[in-house]
């Protein structure tokens, strides 16, 4: 993708059709039957943000129609906070004063088995930016020690060659989750002060190498309050439209993390307000009606349980942001205040599973496993 | 060609390197003699032709085309492997007519069932790889599946046509779902083959964004085939302008119920 | 020489050049394209080969079809 860059990403003339954006417009784009980048500018809008009880009736039936009432739920699994890189934003920056570990192994175990005990089988390892302290070899082992207990191992991490992806997806990963953060190149070189991901084009690529290496699916998303949310969220799209296209066999997910305040942590520049998520929501549910919409724990209870099967159809649940913390075998009281984002809906898995079934929503667990699959020998 | 519609308007698309500017492809069967087929080709306006290879006959020596149809000019003779039964005998087929029409164009026909005369899928594929390999601009002729039509494009093939319903069966666009899937995802070009019966059909399948479409039965089959050629001609190029134009969209009014967002407005407990 | 031509016997009396048998069959060489035992005879090579007795023949030319 690198040469056509700056072609296919260039949101300008889909910011303008948002900006020229009136009701019927917006009508239109609700009920479009084949809705492209053009119709998701316009449900970006301000126009359409006067018509979001409108959007959310069609979002949820169009969930429906490809989710059914479920919400498939994942935990996330810090595995390490070493980190080499120093963006703004973020937590674990390797300029923050934050105590830093990675799992040893019958840490990790202690924590695989802590979250099977509460009924998880879906897991997202995570770790900061590559660094010496936590490599590559350090991931893979995690990785090989998390499938032999979930059903579905994906990672968030740092930027990988196509054959590390290929070695990944051998040891048992199904899929990574990586986040642009932003698309606008001004922004981002900002942000990324130093270390591997100040690399704007090779963090672009890495959702296409990880699918060219076998890798199942790829949830990609932009981080919400760094920049411009429209031009971003344009851009995410066609990002999208691009892997879908390039990567036909691959499953797409899409996230949408918002930056909120953390301790001494970064203030966004342009924050986005819980209607205006909401709005971004129902208009990529519109726009994406077969791709599952991923909402983390960074939000409140309440909004999640709103926006549960109205768009979002797939959630974590009962996460700790800091490494050991679901088995306290991390620092014990030092934990809660310094993960990677503050956790704002605590509830356990079975509060969680009781709030969406009032709201006629069914929790996944489980959603596939390497059941056919070859076996495979450790 | 007639009209002077669409000059000036880039409206060529690509078959590997080779640009045409007729978005009508048309089949050679079924006519009630070559005379008319030939009127109806050069009514049509179409560049690619495709024909069937069948054994000399010198008792009927108008039966052959070669002649008639390489005089037309722009005209691009596309053979096809209609007869086949298996890959191998479908990529005998594609050297042969090769080698008899010097160009790189193959269409890819395989249909076990001479009642149905649906495309088989597995011989396709096989003879499609293999005909890719021998440097073919393949165009295979597949039901219309969205996961085949991927597995053509990966293996090579210069464009994919799905059908629109069954040879002959004028029943227009059935694949209508899966076609616009199809296109969707495709990276090379759709073209609509089989069983449009009337030029809206013609123009629809270009309003849903395909490339090309061909027709056959409904010129050869027509009361008068070089009138209803003419007719599917600018039918085709009335759907593309109108996709280029920007259709105006469908539009009820939605009206909601009640209120999902009443949780926006929740106060944080 | 006792051909197969389009799947009828064929009795070839010609020299053994194909050029010899399309004349005798009444094809015009720039129509018809030429297969011997299953192979494709590509132009350049027609004036080179020789039939054989027994050889399976197909002349082959476009013709309607969709």
């Amino acid at each position: 993708m690198s040469a056509a860059h700056s072609a296919w990403l260039d949101p300008g003339p889909w910011l303008e059709v948002s900006a020229a954006s009136d009701a019927n417009k917006v009508n239109a784009a609700i009920l479009c039957e084949r809705p492209g980048v053009a119709e998701l500018a316009v449900l970006l809008s301000p126009a359409a943000g006067k018509y979001l009880d409108l959007m959310a009736h069609r979002a949820q039936l169009i969930t429906r129609r490809h989710f059914g009432k479920t919400i498939s739920l994942y935990a996330p699994l810090y595995v390490s906070n070493h980190c080499a890189s120093g963006c703004l934003y973020c937590g674990f920056a390797s300029d923050r004063d934050v105590p830093r570990r990675r799992l040893q192994k019958d840490e990790l175990l202690a924590e695989i088995l802590a979250l099977k005990q509460k009924g998880l089988e879906e897991v997202l390892l995570l770790t900061g930016e590559r660094s010496d302290k936590a490599d590559f070899g350090y991931l893979l082992d995690c990785v090989s020690a998390a499938s032999a207990h979930f059903s579905s191992v994906t990672v968030e991490s740092f930027s990988m060659t196509e054959g590390e992806y290929a070695q990944l997806g051998q040891a048992g990963c199904t899929g990574i989750t990586l986040y642009q953060e932003t698309y606008d190149p001004a922004v981002y070189r900002k942000m990324h002060r130093w270390g591997f991901k100040r690399d704007y084009a090779w963090r672009l690529d890495a959702p296409a190498r990880a699918l060219s290496a076998g890798l199942r699916t790829a949830g990609v998303g932009v981080l919400l309050g760094l920049a411009d949310p429209v031009a971003d969220l344009l851009c995410l799209f066609r990002h999208i439209q691009y892997l879908r296209k390039t990567f036909w066999q691959a499953g797409i997910l899409v996230s949408f993390p918002r930056i909120c305040p953390q301790n001494g942590g970064y203030p966004p520049s342009q924050p986005v307000q819980d209607d205006l998520l909401a709005q971004i929501i129902f208009a990529f549910r519109i726009c994406l009606p077969d791709v599952p919409l991923v909402l983390s724990t960074r939000e409140k209870p309440h909004f999640r349980d709103g926006i549960a099967g109205i768009g979002i159809s797939r959630m974590s649940v009962a996460s700790k942001t800091t490494v050991g913390g679901y088995s306290r075998a991390g620092d014990g009281a030092a934990q809660d205040g310094q993960g990677q984002f503050d956790v704002m809906d605590p509830r356990s898995v079975e509060e969680f599973c009781e709030a969406l079934r009032k709201k006629g929503l069914c929790p996944v667990l489980k959603n596939w496993d390497a059941a056919f699959q070859p076996p495979r020998f450790s | 060609m007639n009209s002077g519609m669409s000059k000036g308007i880039n409206s060529a698309w690509k078959l590997g390197n080779h640009a045409f500017e007729s978005r009508l492809l048309i089949g050679t069967g079924k006519f009630s003699s070559v005379e008319i087929m030939v009127a109806a080709v050069r009514a049509s306006g179409a560049q690619l032709v495709t024909v069937a290879l069948r054994r000399f006959n010198r008792e009927r020596p108008s039966d052959d085309l070669y002649g008639p149809l390489s005089g037309l000019p722009g005209v691009t003779i596309v053979p096809n492997t209609s007869g086949a039964r298996n890959a191998e005998e479908a990529v005998r087929a594609a050297l042969l007519g090769r080698e008899l029409s010097g160009s790189p164009f193959v269409k890819l026909e395989i249909h076990p069932n001479p009642h149905h005369l649906m495309p088989d899928p597995i011989e396709t594929f096989e003879a499609a790889r293999e005909l890719v390999k021998e440097g073919f601009l393949v165009l295979p002729y597949m039901p219309a599946d969205p996961v085949l039509a991927k597995r053509l494009e990966e293996i090579g093939c210069a464009a994919v046509m799905p059908l629109g319903s069954a040879i002959g069966s004028g029943h227009g666009l059935r694949t209508r779902e899966m076609l616009e899937i199809i296109i969707r995802d495709s990276n090379v070009p759709v073209i609509v083959d089989a069983g449009l019966r009337s030029p809206s059909e013609a123009s629809l399948a270009m309003e849903m964004g395909c490339e090309a479409v061909l027709v056959n039965s409904a010129i050869a089959a027509a009361d008068n085939p070089p009138a209803m050629a003419a007719a599917f001609a600018m039918a085709v190029r009335a759907g593309y302008a109108a996709r280029e134009a920007g259709l105006m969209s469908k539009s009820d009014n939605a009206v909601p119920t009640s209120p999902l967002t009443a949780f926006l407005k929740e106060e944080t407990p | 020489m006792r051909l197969t031509v389009n799947g009828e016997p064929h009795n070839h009396t010609g020299d053994k050049t194909i050029e010899a048998l399309l004349k005798e069959i009444g094809a015009d060489p720039r129509r018809v394209v030429v297969m011997i035992n299953g192979d494709v005879v590509c132009r350049e090579a027609r004036a080179s080969v020789r039939l054989e007795d027994g050889d399976i023949v197909e002349v082959l030319a476009f013709a309607g079809g969709g």
